[in-house]
Order: C-alpha cells, then sequence, then structure tokens
C-alpha cells in the first residue's frame, strides 16, 4: 500500500513531464490545454511578476502578457529544456522590459515619505516585522536596474541557483553572481540611508 | 514543516524545508535574520500569490484576449495580403506599360518633321555692334587671319541684353 501511494506522489520530474504533454496538446491546436497550463502557471508567473514590479495591478497586466506571449511563440519552445526555464524567461524578459520602460514618479514619493517617517524610529530597538520586509525589499531596490532586481529575487525569494538565472537569463554564472553581488550593496547602501533601524542588523553582523 | 528546533540546528542550509521555515515561522525570523541578516530579504519568498480577482478571473481573461487577438489576425492578414497584390498588380502594369512606351517611341518617325520645322523658319539677322562702352564688362578681341576676316570681339557684360 506504501508503495503504491509513494508512486501517486507527483514528483518534479512526472510534473515537468505533464507540462510537456501538455505544451505539445496545445500546439495541436487545443485551446483547453492552454487554459489549463494558464492556471497551472498563473501563481508562478504572477509571483515572479509582483516580486519584480512591486505592484498588484501592473504584475496582473505583465502576467496576462506573458501567457499571451506563450501562446503565440509556443511553437519555438524546445522540449529538450525544462518548461519552466522557458517560461521563467518569458517572464524575466517582460517584466525587465516593463521597468526599462516605466519610470515610476510614485515609487519616488513613496520611497520619499517612507525616508521620513522612518528615520525617526532610527534609535528603537530592532524588531523585524514580516509584513514590513517587503515594502522595506520594494522601496529600497527602487534603486537596482531591472536586470539586477529580477536576479536578485529569482535568487533570494525563489531561491534558484546562479547557474539556474544563468540558463534563464541567458547569461554567464559570473555575470549572474555580479549582479547579484551589486544588488546587495547597493540595497544595504539604500538601508542605511532610508532604513537605519534594519540596516543595523548587517552593521552588527560585520 | 519541520521544528523550530530542527530550523535553528540547521540554519545555515538553503534546503527547501529550511526555507519553508523561514516563510512561515514568524518566531523564528527574527533569530535567522540575526545569524544571517541576508535572511531578511529571504524571508519574503515561498508563498505562491495571487492575481487580484483569483486565478478562474484571470484565466478566463487571458483566454478572452487570446480570442480576440485570434478573430483580429485573420483580418490583419487580409490587409497586409492586400497592399502586396495592389504592388504586384503595379508592377505588372509598370512593365506592360513601359515596354509599349518604348516600342511606340523606337517606331515613331519624329526627326524628320522637326527639321523641317526648323528649316521652316526665316532667317533673321541680329543686330551688329559696332561700338560698345562699358565700365564693367570684359571684352576680348580675337585675332583675325587676314584682312578680310570680320573682326571678332566677345564681351562678357551682365547688362548687355540677353537676345544680342
Amino acid at each position: 500500500m506504501a508503495a503504491e501511494l509513494r508512486l501517486m506522489i507527483p514528483t518534479k520530474e512526472s510534473i515537468e513531464i505533464d507540462d510537456r504533454q501538455l505544451v505539445r496538446t496545445i500546439r495541436e491546436g487545443d485551446a483547453e490545454a492552454f487554459e489549463m497550463l494558464v492556471r497551472r502557471k498563473t501563481s508562478k508567473v504572477y509571483s515572479l511578476c509582483y516580486r519584480i514590479i512591486g505592484n498588484a495591478e501592473d504584475a496582473k497586466d505583465i502576467s496576462q502578457l506573458v501567457f499571451i506571449k506563450l501562446w503565440e511563440n509556443l511553437e519555438k519552445y524546445d522540449a529538450a529544456y525544462a518548461f519552466d526555464t522557458w517560461l521563467y524567461r518569458m517572464v524575466t524578459n517582460v517584466a525587465i522590459d516593463f521597468m526599462r520602460n516605466k519610470h515610476s514618479r510614485d515609487n519616488a514619493i513613496n520611497s520619499n515619505l517612507r525616508l521620513v517617517k522612518t528615520s525617526t524610529d532610527a534609535e528603537q530597538g530592532v524588531v523585524v516585522q514580516r509584513k514590513e520586509i517587503e515594502s522595506v525589499f520594494h522601496a529600497v531596490s527602487s534603486v537596482l536596474s531591472p536586470k539586477q532586481k529580477t536576479i536578485f529575487v529569482m535568487s533570494e525569494m525563489d531561491d534558484l541557483r546562479s547557474s539556474e538565472i544563468a540558463r534563464i537569463l541567458g547569461c554567464r554564472e559570473s555575470t549572474v553572481r555580479n549582479h547579484l553581488f551589486n544588488a546587495r550593496k547597493l540595497m544595504q547602501q539604500q538601508l542605511k540611508k532610508r532604513f537605519p533601524e534594519y540596516s543595523r542588523l548587517w552593521e552588527e553582523k560585520q | 514543516m519541520i521544528n523550530c528546533q530542527t530550523f535553528r540546528a540547521n540554519i545555515q542550509s538553503r534546503d527547501a524545508d529550511v526555507l519553508e521555515h523561514l516563510h512561515k515561522c514568524d518566531a523564528c525570523l527574527e533569530y535567522a535574520v540575526s545569524v544571517d541578516p541576508d535572511n531578511f530579504f529571504r524571508a519574503i519568498g515561498g508563498e505562491e500569490l495571487v492575481p487580484p480577482g483569483g486565478i478562474d478571473a484571470f484565466a478566463s481573461d487571458v483566454m478572452s484576449q487570446l480570442r480576440v487577438r485570434e478573430a483580429e489576425a485573420p483580418a490583419a492578414k487580409r490587409f497586409l495580403v492586400a497592399p502586396r497584390r495592389l504592388a504586384a498588380a503595379a508592377a505588372i502594369i509598370v512593365a506592360i506599360g513601359g515596354s509599349w512606351f518604348g516600342y511606340e517611341r523606337a517606331n515613331r518617325p519624329v526627326a524628320a518633321p522637326v527639321i523641317a520645322a526648323v528649316r521652316k523658319q526665316p532667317l533673321t539677322t541680329k543686330p551688329v555692334v559696332e561700338t560698345y562702352q562699358s565700365q564693367n564688362a570684359t571684352i576680348v578681341e580675337m585675332p583675325s587671319q587676314g584682312g578680310s576676316d570680320a573682326n571678332v570681339v566677345m564681351i562678357f557684360d551682365d547688362a548687355l541684353p540677353a537676345d544680342l
């Protein structure tokens, strides 16, 4: 019985095979199979978009654009590679393009407001609030280039290895590590300026 | 999910279990950040987010956008084909017209009537300038061959009448 149960648990490999089968069915013209793929991948795509872009509505629009591009370019997918790698590449390309084209004034204004508010709390003890971390991240990561931010999100939040990120972005592993190093450095500088209470975490460590 | 004790014992590891605990346990968050400040931003990941309105609404939005695009695509293709056909037709017309025009020109007896027309014009004599005085003119005198030859003088002057 135990052996039978173990067989029914989907492994990463079996899900991957399912993705490929689904893609094959979609290529044969099955729109319902595509809808199934959209439902399956929505959370993954939206989460990555949201963490890179930092705005729910924009992330939703970009996620929809990703799926439309996916439909239009599905013929180009090479089944020799993992489907998720190809999907991530599409997400990062679309999100990076969006970030490059958008210079939101709102972000700058919000960041400045946060700077005024939080610097008054600098003398208080460090209490890490989970709900605050995300807004701190969006504030300090605004100084990163779209590529730096994308790499940081994939590495730190999606826990992807440098080699995987390099494969997704089509660059060298050393480039990924460089971007990551610079992203951390820039974010620490921003933390020191805008959120000194959190910046002290790194200073104490050194 | 692993318990807090196991998490704290394996905090340096980047195993999925350890990360899952970091993403979910508020009690261990502060400890994790004090051990490694990079855990501060690492704590954001974990849960998969859902777009506003939910997955069903999102998926049906995507599918309806695709249907609209699919409906627009053949129309767009028709508009793309029409200029190509027009260009081809224009090229054929130009080719036929050009060759007909060339043929017509080659076989048209144009030279004789033109010459005749020129010959029919009455000969007129231009006035002879015997003396010319000017402050700005450049006057060039051509050497004559003999006593019977007329003296040829070239006058360059902006004030000179054009028909002279």
